[in-house]
């Protein structure tokens, strides 16, 4: 791996966002994630190799931590903050269709549910994977998580909620999703959720972190 | 010893002889009286009505008025989504739409719901005096969140100031409210604040804990108790919380109950929680609330613990699971028998009960949970003692105390659910309550008279009459007749010969006689073991 890749998976892995950014302070005055994308870009790196040898390397670092309790929110946002950047000089590659996404992945905070934090944490995550994301937002009702996951076929799909009272509706909303596409893969995550509950709804997969989730979409590619 | 004074027992950490109970109850308060979330959070008549009735269904120590972590965010301008099923959510984030933090007022006691939560503070205190009266506020940095959104994430590195200005006015709209709860009556002020969980140690000790600390001293000097409650993954944080001088900290699900304890009992401060909240309270059955929460006594003591549920109970609980709780917490003799049916459960044989009491004699077991430390299973084992010399030869009686597991086993074949139980031939025929003497002859007897109506029915048996010849055995062949004749019996004559058949009865000198009797055991059915052993026994 080039050098000027690692460098960028250290910014990714702590949210050095740019040569401006305050944080992390040990980084202080350093090129960040804009800088050097666009450098590796000028010095003839491919936008695929940057992906998948820069971004996805840090991004999965932050996941562990985050999944090991070494790191917490403000610091996985501010990882997904210095993704953000550099995936703006690489926005027009994955357009071109010279950066290939792994697969489509449909997210969503469920009915109810106005929380969107963690939701966004692994829409970031999976999108730092190399997986297309396709968001929905907060307070999704099961018939727009059908439309979506009939339009985007196929596709994972993933539902987020934060709040007890809220989470029951991903039964109905994994029910639904099952009856009008057969065959149809549900994850479930958030903080009050637990695979004995996604049991109980018959969902597919739970992860207490995103990057369990990351794992388990990379696990069904082969 | 309940409510109010337990409650302070447990946060002294003395040793209580029962755990005090605070169901979080919130918008399952409307649910209890068919009023929608909204609705409830909205008039203090409502939130009355419905904490009322939960007071009255759960028998609380202590419960908190409103649960509802919106209510100043409101008031300092936040757009609330309102729900029919569950708290409103915030839904604008005045500081992240260009409000300056010095426009931003702290609400007075008048103030929209914080007059309600108040006035219904007040009719609360003076319906119960004895219940322990939870003020919740919100906590700091969780309130910081609904001003600023989730750029307060970032902004914890890229802008340290503000975020701390903000936390100074969240802090400063925490210390009026707890003063407001206290003035109106609340015994305990809770400090609300689960967005802590999801910082890490460093931040919560930069960001939030020189704040929460000032509420926590301030609730000391006016004389009231205080308690931090965190949801989520809040493992991190739990020693930095206790360090805020809180006099308990409440947790979820989310953290094992035993880590708290023993963080907390170092602190020398109480804890509590953490029924969890929807894979048992909301879908489970009173069966699996009450193995839970007694989970939950075991683990906390009872020393410095208090029960309660991670957080809000959902809007649709079914109350006879609460109850069930309730019910367990009361009764230490149920606690025994649900620990017992626990731990025994997972290794279960179950026999095949179906041949049960067919054995010449009638057999009475009595379920116990140990007739020696239960006083109900003591009375009904003493009841069929007492009776027994009455059937003497004709009935057996044994205890089954279920701290064994062979018994455990026995209770589970013979579906009996509740101790103590009385069975007769493998029948459940008296449950928990003790019968009186007479009635427990009267089911005896019954039993008694089925079989010998059985007995007579089904009993065919035969003579053989042996000899070496023949003609050995031509007298003692029409005796055995006459016999039968003057009997009016039914048996087989059977006449055997030869040496063989001598020696194969074991017969010495011949003529002989033997008598065989045959009795139907079962029908259509492979037996069990166990059944055939109690066969074997008559013989």
């Amino acid at each position: 791996m080039s050098e000027l890749l690692s460098r960028i998976a250290e910014c990714i892995e702590f949210g050095k966002i740019n040569k401006v950014a305050p944080y992390p302070p040990n980084m202080k005055g350093q090129d960040g994630a804009d800088e050097l994308t666009r450098r590796a870009l000028d010095e003839g790196i491919s936008a695929q190799r940057i992906l998948t040898e820069g971004l996805m390397p840090g991004m999965e670092k932050v996941g562990i931590k985050f999944r090991e309790n070494k790191v917490f929110v403000p610091q996985v946002l501010m990882s997904a903050k210095a993704m953000s950047t550099a995936m703006v000089h690489l926005k027009p590659f994955f357009l071109s269709g010279e950066v290939k996404e792994k697969g489509t992945f449909i997210i969503g905070t469920v009915e109810g549910d106005l929380h969107d934090i963690g939701k966004n944490l692994v829409a970031m995550m999976v999108e730092g994977n190399g997986w297309k994301v396709v968001d929905l937002g907060t307070d999704v009702k099961a018939d727009q998580f059908v439309a979506a996951l009939k339009e985007h076929q196929p596709a994972y799909v993933g539902l987020s909620a934060l709040l007890t009272t809220t989470m029951v509706n991903m039964e109905k909303i994994t029910k639904a999703l099952k009856e009008a596409v057969p065959g149809a893969v549900v994850a479930v995550g958030g903080a009050p959720v637990t695979d004995s509950f996604r049991q109980k709804i018959g969902a597919d997969i739970y992860s207490s972190d995103p990057q369990g989730l990351v794992e388990y979409l990379n696990s069904q590619l082969v | 010893m309940e409510g109010l004074e337990l409650i302070k027992k447990a946060f002294s950490l003395e040793t209580v002889e029962r755990v005090p109970w605070v169901p979080f109850v919130g918008v399952h308060g409307g649910f209890l009286t068919d009023t929608d979330a909204a609705f409830c959070l909205k008039s203090a008549e409502e939130l009355v009505r419905g904490i009322s009735k939960a007071v009255e269904e759960y028998h609380p120590d202590g419960i908190p008025v409103v649960f509802d972590l919106q209510v100043e965010a409101e008031a300092l301008g936040c757009e609330l989504k309102w729900s029919e099923s569950g708290p409103p959510a915030v839904v604008s984030h005045p500081l992240a739409d260009g409000i300056k933090l010095t426009d931003l007022k702290i609400p007075g006691p008048a103030e929209g719901r914080v007059a309600v939560c108040l006035e219904a503070t007040k009719v609360l205190r003076e319906k119960y005096p004895e219940l322990a009266i939870y003020g919740l506020i919100t906590g700091p940095f969780t309130l910081a969140l609904h001003l600023m959104g989730t750029d307060i994430f970032m902004k914890l590195f890229e802008q340290p100031g503000e975020v701390h200005d903000v936390m100074d006015f969240c802090t400063r709209v925490g210390l009026e409210m707890a003063g407001y709860y206290a003035d109106s009556g609340a015994d305990v002020i809770a400090v609300a604040d689960p967005m802590t969980s999801q910082i890490d140690w460093l931040t919560f000790e930069t960001f939030v804990a020189p704040y929460v600390t000032r509420i926590f001293d301030s609730v000391r000097k006016r004389g009231r108790l205080s308690s931090f409650f965190v949801c989520g993954h809040a493992q991190q944080n739990i020693e930095a919380m206790c360090d805020c001088r809180p006099d308990n900290v409440s947790i979820d699900e989310n953290i094992p109950l035993d880590f708290v304890k023993d963080i907390a009992l170092d602190k020398g401060i109480s804890f509590g929680g953490n029924l969890k909240l929807t894979v048992t309270l909301l879908m489970g059955t009173p069966d699996d609330c009450r193995e839970h929460a007694l989970e939950c006594l075991d683990l906390g003591g009872q020393k410095g613990f208090i029960l309660a549920p991670g957080c809000d109970l959902p809007r649709e609980t079914p109350p006879e699971n609460i109850k069930a709780v309730t019910e367990l917490l009361h009764d230490p003799y149920l606690q025994d028998v649900v620990r017992t049916l626990e731990r025994k459960e997972s290794a279960l044989e179950v026999f095949n009960m179906k041949d049960y009491g067919q054995a010449e004699k009638v057999v009475v077991d009595v379920i116990t949970l140990d007739s020696e430390s239960c006083a109900p299973c003591q009375y009904m084992v003493e009841a069929v003692k007492r009776i027994a010399p009455y059937f003497e030869g004709v009935v057996e009686w044994r205890e089954h105390a279920i701290k064994k597991m062979e018994a455990v086993s026995f209770m589970s074949s013979l579906m009996v659910k509740n101790i103590p139980t009385i069975c007769i031939d493998g029948k459940i025929a008296f449950v928990s309550k003790i019968p009186p003497e007479r009635e427990l002859v009267a089911a005896i007897q019954k039993r008694i008279n089925e079989k010998l109506k059985l007995k007579i029915k089904s009993k065919r048996s035969a003579l053989i009459l042996l000899g070496e010849q023949e003609n050995q055995c031509i007298e003692l062949k029409e005796r055995v007749e006459r016999a039968l004749t003057e009997l009016g019996k039914e048996v087989d004559v059977q006449v055997l010969t030869g040496n063989d058949k001598l020696a194969s009865f074991g017969v010495v000198q011949a003529p002989a006689v033997v008598s065989v009797s045959y009795k139907l055991k079962s029908e259509g059915s492979v037996p069990s073991t166990e059944v055939i052993k109690e066969w074997l026994k008559e013989l």
